[in-house]
């Protein structure tokens, strides 16, 4: 049974060696590992990154657009992600289902995502396979063939995954699609990203199409193999099958800074299913790739993360007030690296209706307040890094590589600098005490959260059987 | 939406065809040869089973110990001890509090983990290399000497109260409920949740008393698989482990279970969808036919390009993710498709799910969409046994189910080996859909109508 999202995978460092705050017996120092990056353009402006991995005979083969849900149409909410379903309905050479059934005749498995700020295709496929699955990805990124059944029969699809997801169980979208609704003031980070379902039905061929034309090329895009393959073959591949395909004039970005936030926000959303409260509390992070955002991820790891984190002790262990406490930064779609535009660090939970949010946040409070005012111990900061230092290498092998293939692929889109996957101990290495109070102090003002309650007004009651 | 990675779970597939006019896709090339990580096993004296894989490239490693109990040792008034009893492990130890448990499996970059199951209850983490004979030792500690401190036992039993509350007002955990009610009535399998009632009136002393009668040495085995010190691992698991208590052997209640053609609908008036589970018990994993049974699910729903979700999502857009699935136990197993659809199609999603049954029990399937089906289940068994969790579990279900040595290393070829004919004779002789149980959970007064020519309304 799950009713609330697992926080993703938390990343982090690369290699070297940690000093690991142990109380037993001294560790051997662990192996240096470093993720093989190669990274090329074409004249396109593809952007081609590899790092070959030969633990196993696969591939993966992942295309990263850069367009995210947080930028679609303004009268089309959920248009970013109709449109990702829209491209396994048919290309120039693949027709309805041919691709999903090219794929995974072939051994491969295969999705598709869309985030805030891309929107994926990948496959993981026998390394034998590699070719083909390269192929028909250059096949629907060349262009897309499908006709007014495909996109009907994908708008009734997307509106059952909403029901499903959303419309259809308690805390629907809590607090992953709720919570930057409420946290958030500028439309492209606070709309209702699956979709308004009059929005999914408005949605016509040519919205597609111009889509498409927009934001589908690839001067937009990035394109990652990890694991067992041949570079100079591979490549190869990627310049007759990507190479000839016209970059586009892309659009000027909009604006989708969040402006500070300087007064504690509360919302409380009725749910008519639902039988237990909920409560959420989400912090604007701060920008990304900066001292403070590192700061903030080893805060996170002391925090939230796992059950020796600080808010899990004191919310579950000692006052017993929920049995679990998720959260992260961009914890609901993601990590605190595929993200480029704001995002959140926030802390979710469920709890009795005999307990009130303010007793709840009272505890939390005191947890938060001792990190903005006194400086974390080394112990406690070493073990937040011997956290991620573990986290990171099960984000790289996470879905046969598709781990390593999401940062790859982040980094390039985001940074041009797909490299930065072996630089991220570095970066959580420079953390002090120091920095951790004064992000502490920064960010996790209460001027800065945002706290949704889930009210339930469910009954806690089985259906009735019988006819 | 990240939601969407759920979906892949097994696959089908068939190479297009291909018109005049448009390009073919490059052929694969020839495979690379696969061989399943060769495991080291042994047997310390008090009966526990060792199972070490060497594997991987990053340094990490995991470990888990596998009791065989879990929910099918639970009495019929006391559904869900195990998992209270699995929640307790890591409340405390004679040496640890809750708090330096999950201390010290942090210093090493992981957690103490307990998982229980019908069958068998998992406990253990995955940590950094360097770390996992001390994580061993600490997996034996919780494992071996829970403490059980009555101080933080109504503490856990309110959160359990809080899952059951929130489960009973999700879909898909009713429809599982009746489900298996219906299937196997009065055998544990049968009693998915408990009442609240019995919840609250559990106590620490049966907690202690189901863990006396259920764990021990000669009813579990630890494995391990990663980057490790072989020497130093194998040392630190009969430090842990050498005097642990043999204890019962495992004893698991044989299942008979039941299924005659009827509709169930749980009302959940407003509903915008029904939740759907159908299905049927067949055989077990320990049973001949149980590869090709497995090829025919894929084939049949438990693929993203499978026949029912390529009929019920790909063609009609009756819903977002359906699944056909092969739950399965020791000596046991049913088959069910499961299916969250838009409550005025409910009917017509049933009529559709049949027909897919019935068109494969009619005719074979082509040679080329089986050998696509083929490739598919070759593929996804290369990832499955490439990372650290997944050997593990592969391991374990051929464990539990006692299935021969060579079971995981002939896997392929035998896949290969399976016929048209063969999955089409699956279809005939395990699919009955004269048998089959129906549940749904959705707007009563919409759906009932359209439910009632698929058997008599329960």
């Amino acid at each position: 049974m799950k009713v609330s999202r697992r926080p993703g995978v938390l990343a982090a460092l690369g290699a070297l060696v940690f000093a690991a705050a142990s109380s037993a017996a001294p560790a051997p120092a662990p192996a240096p590992f470093t993720v093989p990056v190669e990274y090329t353009k074409l004249p396109n402006g593809l952007k081609v990154v590899f790092s070959r991995d030969t633990t196993a005979p696969t591939a993966v083969v992942a295309v990263y657009y850069n367009i995210g849900f947080r930028i679609e149409p303004k009268d089309r909410t959920g248009f970013a992600h109709l449109f990702e379903h829209m491209m396994f309905q048919g290309s120039e050479n693949l027709g309805k289902m041919e691709f999903i059934k090219l794929v995974q005749s072939n051994g491969g498995i295969l999705n598709g995502s869309t985030r805030f700020d891309f929107t994926n295709y990948f496959e993981v496929v026998p390394a034998h396979a590699l070719e083909t699955a390269l192929w028909a990805e250059a096949d629907r990124m060349r262009g897309l063939a499908i006709n007014a059944d495909n996109l009907k029969n994908q708008q009734e699809v997307v509106k059952n995954e909403v029901r499903v997801n959303v419309l259809n169980q308690p805390y629907g979208g809590f607090p992953w699609l709720d919570l930057p609704q409420y946290a958030n003031a500028n439309w492209y980070n606070s709309h209702n990203f699956y979709g308004d379902l009059k929005d999914l039905d408005a949605a016509t061929l040519k919205d597609v199409e111009s889509f498409f034309k927009t934001f589908y090329a690839p001067n937009n895009a990035v394109l990652v193999v990890v694991g067992d393959f041949d570079a100079a073959q591979t490549m190869d591949w990627v310049k007759k099958y990507f190479g000839p395909i016209p970059s586009a004039n892309l659009p000027p970005k909009p604006d989708i800074t969040e402006a500070k936030q300087d007064k504690e926000k509360r919302a409380t959303k009725a749910d008519p299913i639902a039988t237990r409260p909920a409560l959420a509390v989400g912090y604007h992070a701060p920008p990304r790739n900066t001292p403070e955002y590192f700061a903030m991820g080893i805060l996170d790891q002391i925090l939230v993360q796992g059950k020796d984190s600080r808010l899990y002790q004191a919310l579950v262990q000692k006052n017993g007030l929920t049995g679990d406490v998720n959260g992260g930064i961009n914890s609901g779609l993601g990590d605190m690296y595929n993200i480029n535009g704001p995002t959140l660090w926030d802390v979710s939970l469920f709890y009795d209706k005999d307990k009130t949010p303010d007793q709840i946040l009272a505890v939390m409070d005191v947890e938060i307040e001792k990190v903005r005012t006194t400086p974390v111990d080394q112990a406690t900061l070493d073990r937040a890094l011997v956290k991620m230092r573990s986290d990171f290498y099960d984000k790289i092998e996470q879905t046969g590589g598709f781990g390593r293939a999401d940062l790859l692929a982040s980094f390039a889109l985001f940074d041009d600098d797909p490299a930065r996957i072996n630089q991220l101990e570095e970066q959580f290495r420079q953390v002090t005490p120091a920095m951790l109070q004064k992000t502490a102090q920064e960010y996790l003002r209460p001027e800065n959260r945002t706290i949704l309650l889930i009210d339930p007004k469910g009954e806690a009651k089985a259906p009735k059987s019988g006819s | 939406m990240k939601k969407k990675l759920a979906l892949f779970s097994l696959a089908l597939a068939l190479a297009p065809s291909v018109r005049a006019d448009k390009q073919a896709p490059p052929p694969p090339a020839a495979p690379k040869g696969f061989s399943v990580p060769q495991p080291k096993t042994f047997t310390l004296e008090n009966g526990l089973g060792v199972t070490l894989v060497p594997y991987g490239t990053v340094p990490k490693v995991t470990v888990r110990l596998a009791v065989l109990t879990g929910n099918a040792n639970e009495a019929a008034n006391q559904v869900w001890i195990a998992d209270i009893v699995g929640d307790m492990l890591t409340e405390g130890t004679a040496t640890r509090t809750a708090s330096q448990i999950a201390e010290d499996a942090a210093k090493m970059g992981g957690s103490v983990d307990v998982t229980v199951g019908e069958n068998r209850t998992d406990i253990g983490g995955d940590v950094l290399s360097e770390f996992g004979p001390n994580l061993v030792a600490l997996v034996a500690d919780v494992a071996r000497n829970p403490k059980f401190p009555e101080s933080d036992f109504a503490r856990v039993k309110a959160d359990r109260l809080r899952q059951l509350s929130i489960a009973r007002s999700q879909p898909q955990p009713l429809a599982q409920e009746k489900f298996r009610a219906v299937l196997y009535g009065d055998h544990p399998y049968g009693r998915l949740f408990p009442t609240e009632a019995a919840l609250q009136g559990y106590t620490i002393a049966q907690v202690r008393d189901f863990y006396d009668k259920n764990y021990g040495a000669g009813r579990s085995h630890l494995y391990v698989a990663g980057r490790f010190d072989a020497a130093a691992m194998e040392a630190a698991i009969r430090k842990g482990f050498s005097d642990w208590k043999r204890g019962a052997a495992p004893q698991i209640p044989p299942s008979n279970p039941k299924s005659a053609r009827a509709v169930y609908i749980l009302d959940r008036p407003g509903a915008v969808q029904s939740t759907i589970l159908m299905g049927m018990p067949v055989i077990d994993p320990s049973k001949p036919d149980w590869d090709a049974l497995f090829l025919m699910n894929v084939l049949l729903g438990g693929s993203f390009a499978s026949r029912i979700t390529s009929n019920i999502r790909e063609a009609k857009g009756y819903t977002y993710s359906p699944n056909g699935q092969l739950s399965n136990r020791y000596h046991d197993a049913y088959w069910a498709e499961a299916a969250d659809v838009t409550t005025n199609v409910t009917g017509p999603a049933v009529k559709e799910i049949f027909g897919e049954v019935d068109r494969l029990q009619a005719d074979p399937p082509s040679d080329k969409e089986l050998k696509g089906f083929q490739n598919y289940r070759a593929g996804v068994f290369i990832l499955q046994n490439s990372s650290r969790g997944g050997i593990i579990g592969q391991l374990e279900f051929v464990d539990l189910h006692g299935l021969p040595a060579d079971y995981l290393n002939g896997y392929v070829k035998r896949l290969y080996a399976i016929t048209p004919a063969q999955v089409q004779q699956m279809a005939r002789k395990y699919i009955q859909d004269d048998k089959a149980t129906i549940v749904v959970v959705g707007d009563k007064k919409v759906i009932e109508e359209q439910l009632k020519p698929f058997g008599p309304l329960k």
